[in-house]
């Protein structure tokens, strides 16, 4: 578990990052909370001409902001402060609830949200929030600044849509649906998400739910949307049945892996189940997700 | 390629200027180049907690950690509990309940412990082992130290 060799160059400004991500051509990786990179890096997964090492950018990476209906929030954010942000808490509960069920206390009090995005895990709980939310991702390279829908971000398994040259500096929302929901059933705590989902919808005095969003981790090479379903709950008042229905909806386009932790079948029959419980209870009077 | 870099980091109240590899992580960096073998290499890749130290007073996983990255930094060390040979109070409850076996672990526990009784958060014993999860025993069941840092934190077992 030793990498192979690299050189190490710390940056003291987003600029001087890019200069090295120019410098070294697209062999360089940035490194910001090193949860994944590093035991990457052991296992020799990677062997990058060079480390940038962003850490101590956190006066321009490091904010959380709240401006008008948009919060932005700077790549080198660890998953503890945004853990305990009042902004977060109010304007993005959905992101909040699922921090809870990322890795363990060490990995969050290192981790970052921007890493956690670029890592494009298909299992990665904040890159499902990003495109259940249809958050945009804020990239940097030596070419200037690019605003990346996430549903255009992650392309495949650990692949995103950056330039090799280029880094991630902020991840921004907008406004959200009024309720969220979070679920994730794992073999144990801390360990990839068999399945995840996450659900955002508004809730009307009449009883019908509007803007439902439905995103699915861990079954395919990158977190998908749930259109169909979420297109027979839009407008819809969730009774038992249109809820059954939903639920087998999200099965369509769905192509689950089967690996050590589980196989194909039963993270398709984990799906349906956990998705109607999921809605069922965000539609309780005592729901408080 | 991999030139040693400079880094002055102080361990345990004690500043040190070492030349570090590149590539070298921070468990390796304290066993190997300060000599300060109580913490444990497991894993070497962020599952077993072994290795957890307090980087700045929070609790990380010094294996994911580059050397380098020290620079400037402030970290303690399981070294850093006992004084002049006597236990500190979160050691004498470990050894009081039972919380250790092989005591492989041990200092992964008591370092992410510690950060927990600095945090001056109220935990019951669900919270503790949310907030422990991220070291492994495998010999105790962890019930002895659940309650060993139950008692440090709450007074007495809640």
């Amino acid at each position: 578990m030793k990498p192979s060799a690299f050189e190490y160059v710390r940056p003291d400004t987003v600029d001087e990052a890019i200069d090295f991500l120019e410098t070294y051509a697209g062999e360089a990786r940035v490194l910001a909370g090193g949860q994944s990179l590093v035991p990457m890096l052991g296992m020799r997964l990677m062997r990058p001409a060079a480390v940038i090492d962003i850490n101590r950018l956190t006066e321009e990476l490091g904010q959380i902001e709240a401006r008008g209906s948009e919060t932005t929030i700077g790549a080198l954010v660890r998953y503890t402060e945004a853990e305990g942000s009042p902004v977060i808490a109010e304007r993005l509960p959905l992101l909040r609830t699922a921090i809870r069920h990322i890795g363990d206390r060490q990995v969050r009090n290192r981790g970052t949200l921007g890493g956690a995005v670029a890592q494009a895990d298909p299992t990665g709980e904040v890159a499902l929030v990003a495109l259940t939310l249809g958050a945009t991702i804020v990239a940097r390279g030596p070419a200037g600044m690019r605003e990346l829908p996430a549903a255009e971000f992650f392309v495949g398994s650990y692949a995103n849509a950056l330039d090799p040259q280029e880094m991630i500096t902020a991840l921004r929302f907008g406004v959200v649906p009024a309720r969220c929901g979070f679920f994730e059933r794992g073999r144990k705590h801390n360990d990839f998400a068999l399945l995840s989902l996450a659900v955002a919808a508004t809730p009307e005095p009449d009883g019908t739910w509007h803007d439902v969003r439905i995103g699915i981790g861990g079954m395919n090479q990158t977190p998908i949307l749930a259109r169909a379903a979420a297109a027979r709950l839009e407008g819809q008042a969730w009774d038992d049945a249109t809820l059954a229905e939903a639920a087998e909806l999200a099965l369509e386009g769905i192509d689950p892996p089967a690996d050590v932790r589980a196989s194909a079948e039963y993270r398709t029959h984990l799906l349906p189940i956990h998705l109607r419980r999921l809605l069922r209870g965000m539609g309780e009077d005592s729901y408080d997700g | 390629m991999d030139e040693a870099i400079e880094i002055t980091v102080t361990v345990n109240g004690t500043v040190h200027r070492e030349q570090v590899a590149p590539r070298m992580h921070v468990a390796d960096f304290l066993r190997q180049h300060l000599g300060m073998t109580g913490t444990h290499v497991g894993c070497e890749q962020g599952v077993c907690g072994m290795c957890t130290v307090l980087l700045d007073g929070e609790a990380v996983k010094s294996c994911l950690m580059l050397a380098p990255q020290l620079d400037g930094h402030e970290v303690r060390t399981v070294e850093s509990l006992a004084v002049d040979g006597e236990l500190a109070p979160l050691q004498q409850a470990f050894k009081d309940a039972g919380g250790l076996q092989c005591g492989f672990c041990t200092p992964g526990f008591l370092m992410t412990a510690t950060a927990l009784g600095e945090s001056g958060r109220t935990l019951d014993r669900a919270q503790i082992r949310d907030e422990i999860s991220g070291v492994i025993c495998r010999c105790t069941g962890y019930e002895g130290i659940v309650t060993a840092v139950d008692r440090v934190l709450n007074g007495e077992e809640s």
